[in-house]
């Protein structure tokens, strides 16, 4: 009987200890069990903002809404009555705002006070803080849009001066659509020494020519940093905003990648002395060249680097995807074979049989052989230098077979190429690209069929 | 009705009880009265409604027709708390014994007494040892229904039923499954709670001899109806040839 | 079908029969306290071993989709949310329908069967308030507890299971785990376990009490007691679920 007792006491013990540990887990967040102060804010725009709904006094978790009076006329504001613990008390100024802010794009929206000034004196309990009202995400997107509609326009003035240049530049510049997207890929045929850009470098009976447009790059050069001048300008507007925290993170991003735009034109700069330095003919105009240049890569590399930042930014991204941007990572196969810089018949090549690379196991499956790997290594020194520098294709091919099974089969053995040289060599993986050519190499090259790999290198002509 | 034997207050008294289960009419107009401190012994085949007769006495069952008397109360009509009372003045052996099988034997024994009386602890515990002592059980307090045998189980259901001092004792069946010297010193329990405490005692048994030790009255049972009443010379006059077999030693 | 509102009439007369003696005298405290030992203590470890399981099995599955949307830190919340919303309640009165319910239907009937509750009946005890109304009773009690168990120890699962993942710190699971929890979302729904007890005990109880078929009647009002009970309980669910929305509409999710 006592010891039934016993029993029976320490289960109910338990289980109310538990039911109290839940309440107070719970009266934490809900500060139930402190003491706590109390303000005002007023708002024409409650976001979604409800009773309830979480405070945050300098991103720290505060307390919550306990009420909403429901204005009577539209002229005047929500009044929201906050309750935060005690603790924070400190933070909260006569100069403390109030904001709308929301977590993630689609998260719950909650009421976040900022610090105030040290200097102002402390918000009295009761007080109503100042408050700004939320800017809606979709707002601040068509700002953006709108900057980057300018920077747009400006490019394209860019463009139409080198298409000035001639009918030879003309044919390349087609290409060159006038879209932020495609600006990056201007940029990225720079760095590798393609596209039209890059033809540029490569083709030296053009060099004077455009030693007649650099007074005019130079102007679209101030075009384009006036462009990005602008989008300063657009972070440190939305900056002053107060905008929720997640926001300012992206539009950080932002401005941190035109702030590293030093970085880049220097290494941009390095990259076009090297390919002008050799250039014999144009000694003179080289050195203007060289300089003007490096503006526009300046100019160029900001927007490269400003897009390619906006383009890993969730915000941003399906903009972005959205725009078929692509890289030599993602070649397909049609458009390799179409593009000029891909076929140009004097890229130096290096064939490999696939026979002689590698070996198929029991089920199916190709790996390389110890003297594929060194069939690789050879051929890869064959380049000398080169290839640690220059953009790289590995061109996969399979002569067996139905055209899918060549395709699978092509594209496997591309990729596993593809991977090992990049760890034999480490090679940067965006130099290095992969794609599968079935049984038949593009025109223009010395055969018609081939079964192996095929290492392309997109050499810039130098003499 | 008031009895014959009129010196004596009738204990308990059956007036024209009929009890049917469905369709089976079991019992059909019993009328008998068992004097205070009497004994009577019920008699009769396997089936016949022994049983039946004295659940009903405890109201178990309730009659469709016919009143009974318990001391002088009507118990078919009474509510939970009059029977509850009426109840207190009975002992009841089941003829399954019906002990409770998640407790001890002591537990059945001190579950009644702790209940239903304002004895201390100590009170208890002697009146228990007292009672196990008497059906022989002293040193099995501690055990489980379970691990105890057929006439063990009889006769611990038989100490609980007079663990409260009834003044009326139903006993179904007290000495079957018991060899003869427990079954005599059983008989001889009965005896002395009808001298000593002037308990009215009701037995069913299947034992002529021990009935005709223990018994004042007899009651025999046939198809249903009473066929015999009285005293073992009476009934062994009875018309009913099953009543006379029934009574008969041999 | 007269049949089954007919059933259904006695349950309910049984059942209001168990609310109105529990409220007279004599309060039979020593049953009860038995019953909360068997019913409570006993189902301890397998409550407490099934919260542990469920709560390991449900954080790998939930980790697989949160992973996929980013939002792994989100599983301690869900997790917690799951539980004691509705897992802990739910699981909690089902395996107590079958652990409790069966003992008590068969229990019962076996007393019924053996005479042991015409005994308790010759004995001047009312053995409807010592049988049924502290069985009922202890259901009532130890559910919410044991639901607490059951949450807890889903928790606890949740977050060795999330350890071995992540290596996540006791303290921010803890943390994660109440961040969106508030008090009538964990009140509530521990308490509404309460009825889920009172079904399990008056529906067990009374397939036990009433029975009247024998030994073979124990193993009929088991089964029946287990069926019926786990049936109402789902069914009383929804309609707490919906008596809680409507009392606290905030926690509508
Ligand atoms: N609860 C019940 N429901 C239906 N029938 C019953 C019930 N109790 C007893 N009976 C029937 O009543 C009849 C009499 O039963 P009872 O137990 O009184 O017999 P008995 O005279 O005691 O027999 P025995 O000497 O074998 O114990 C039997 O036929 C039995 O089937
Ligand atoms: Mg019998």
């Amino acid at each position: 009987m006592k010891n039934r007792n016993l029993i029976v006491g320490l289960f109910v013990l338990a289980g109310l200890t538990l039911f109290t540990v839940g309440l107070f887990m719970i009266g934490n967040r809900h500060e139930a069990f402190s003491r706590h102060i109390e303000y005002y804010a007023e708002f024409t725009d409650l976001s979604g903002l409800t009773k309830g709904s979480k405070v945050q006094v300098a991103g720290m978790d505060a307390g919550q809404i306990i009420d909403i009076a429901i204005p009577p006329t539209p002229s005047s504001k929500f009044r929201v009555h906050i309750r935060i613990n005690d603790t924070l008390h400190g933070l909260v100024r006569t100069d403390s705002v109030a904001t709308i802010g929301t977590e993630g794009v689609v998260g719950n929206t909650f009421l976040l006070i900022h610090p105030g000034s040290p200097q102002a004196s402390a918000a009295s309990p009761g007080a109503t803080l100042t408050s700004k009202e939320p800017t809606e995400l979709a707002d601040l997107l068509d700002q953006g849009k709108g900057v980057l509609t300018d920077v747009d326009v400006t490019v394209k003035n860019a463009n139409g001066l080198l298409t000035s240049v001639g009918g030879n530049l003309n044919s390349t510049l087609t290409g060159v659509r006038s879209t932020v997207g495609n600006v990056n890929d201007v940029v990225v045929g720079i760095k590798e020494g393609r596209g039209p850009a890059g033809m540029l470098l490569r083709d030296p009976e053009l060099t004077t020519q455009i030693r007649h447009v650099v007074s005019n790059t130079e102007q679209a050069t101030a075009n384009l940093n006036h462009a990005s001048g602008q989008v300063d300008a657009l972070v440190s507007n939305i900056q002053s905003r107060q905008l929720p925290q997640k926001i300012d993170d992206t539009l950080g991003s932002a401005k941190n990648a035109v702030s590293n735009l030093d970085a880049t034109s220097l290494q941009l700069r390095q990259t076009i002395a090297e390919a002008t330095a050799p250039d014999v003919q144009g000694v003179t105009a080289g050195a203007n060249i060289r300089e003007s240049l490096s503006n526009v890569n300046a100019a160029t590399g900001n927007m490269a680097d400003g897009s390619e930042a906006l383009k890993h930014n969730f915000l941003l991204r399906g903009f972005f995807l959205h725009r078929g941007y692509y890289n030599l990572a993602h070649l397909s196969p049609d458009q390799y074979r179409k593009d000029r810089l891909f076929a140009n018949p004097t890229n130096p090549r290096e064939w490999l049989a696939g026979d002689q690379l590698f070996a198929v196991d029991a089920n199916g499956i190709e790996s390389l052989t110890v003297q594929g790997k060194k069939a690789l290594d050879d051929a890869a020194m064959q380049f000398g230098d080169a290839i640690l520098s220059t953009p790289l294709v590995i061109e996969g091919y399979s002569g067996s077979g139905d055209s899918a099974e060549q395709s699978a089969r092509s594209e496997s053995r591309a990729l596993i190429v593809r991977a090992y040289l990049e760890s034999r060599f480490h090679l940067n993986a965006g130099n290095l690209g992969a794609v599968s050519l079935r049984s038949s190499p593009p025109p223009n090259v010395d055969r018609s069929r081939w079964d192996g790999i095929c290492i392309v290198v997109l050499k810039p002509a130098r003499k | 009705m008031t009895s014959e034997t009129s010196e004596i207050r009738p204990a308990v008294v059956f007036d024209n009880v009929s009890k049917a289960f469905g369709s089976k009419q079991i019992l059909r107009d019993i009328s008998f009265a068992v004097p205070a401190g009497r004994a009577l012994c019920i008699l009769g085949r396997s089936g016949t409604g022994k049983s039946v007769t004295l659940k009903l006495l405890m109201s178990l069952i309730k009659p469709d027709h016919g009143k009974i008397w318990v001391e002088g109360d009507e118990i078919t009509r009474l509510n939970e708390a009059g029977l509850s009372k009426v109840r207190r003045k009975m002992g009841f052996l089941f003829q399954d014994a019906a002990l409770f099988d998640s407790l001890t034997l002591y537990e059945n024994l001190a579950l009644p007494l702790h209940r239903l009386t304002t004895k201390s602890q100590d009170e208890i515990d002697a009146t228990i040892d007292n009672v196990l002592s008497q059906v022989g059980l002293a040193g099995d307090k501690q055990k489980m229904p379970v691990s105890l045998s057929g006439g063990m189980r009889k006769r611990a259901g038989l100490a609980r039923a007079l663990v409260l001092e009834p003044r009326i004792l139903l006993a179904d069946e007290p000495s079957s499954g018991l060899d003869r010297i427990t079954a005599a010193e059983i008989d001889e329990l009965l005896i002395r709670q009808k001298t000593q405490h002037q308990t009215t005692v009701m037995v069913v048994t299947h034992d002529v001899h021990g009935a005709r030790s223990v018994g004042d009255l007899f009651a025999v049972f046939d198809k249903g109806s009473l066929a015999a009443f009285g005293a073992a010379a009476e009934v062994e006059q009875s018309e009913n040839e099953t009543a006379r077999r029934l009574i008969s030693e041999y | 079908m007269i049949e089954l509102i007919e059933f259904i009439g006695s349950v309910s007369r049984f059942g209001f029969r168990v609310i109105v003696d529990s409220l007279r005298r004599p309060f039979e405290g020593a049953q009860i306290m038995r019953q909360v030992a068997e019913v409570g203590y006993r189902s301890l470890p397998l409550v407490i071993a099934s919260g542990f399981a469920l709560g390991t099995v449900m954080t790998l599955h939930t980790r697989n989709t949160l992973v996929t949307f980013g939002a792994s830190s989100m599983i301690p919340t869900v997790q917690a949310l799951a539980f004691f919303l509705e897992i802990g309640p739910l699981v909690a009165g089902l395996l107590l329908a079958g652990r409790v319910g069966s003992g008590i239907g068969a229990v019962l009937a076996n007393m019924r069967a053996t005479e042991q509750i015409d005994g308790i009946e010759s004995l001047s005890i009312d053995s409807f308030k010592f049988l049924v109304v502290p069985r009922v009773a202890a259901c009532v009690v130890a559910l919410p507890l044991l639901t607490l168990f059951m949450d807890f120890s889903g928790l606890l699962g949740g977050f060795l299971s999330e350890f071995f993942s992540s290596h996540i710190a006791f303290h921010l699971y803890i943390s994660r785990a109440f961040s969106n929890m508030s008090w009538s979302n964990f009140i509530a729904p521990t308490l509404k376990t309460a009825v889920f007890g009172f079904i399990i005990g008056v529906v067990s109880s009374f397939f036990g009490y009433t029975t009247n078929e024998g030994a073979q009647g124990v193993g009929k009002a088991a089964t029946r007691s287990v069926v019926f009970s786990s049936l109402l309980i789902i069914l009383a669910d929804v309609i707490l679920i919906k008596l809680i929305f409507f009392a606290f509409p905030e926690n509508a999710l």
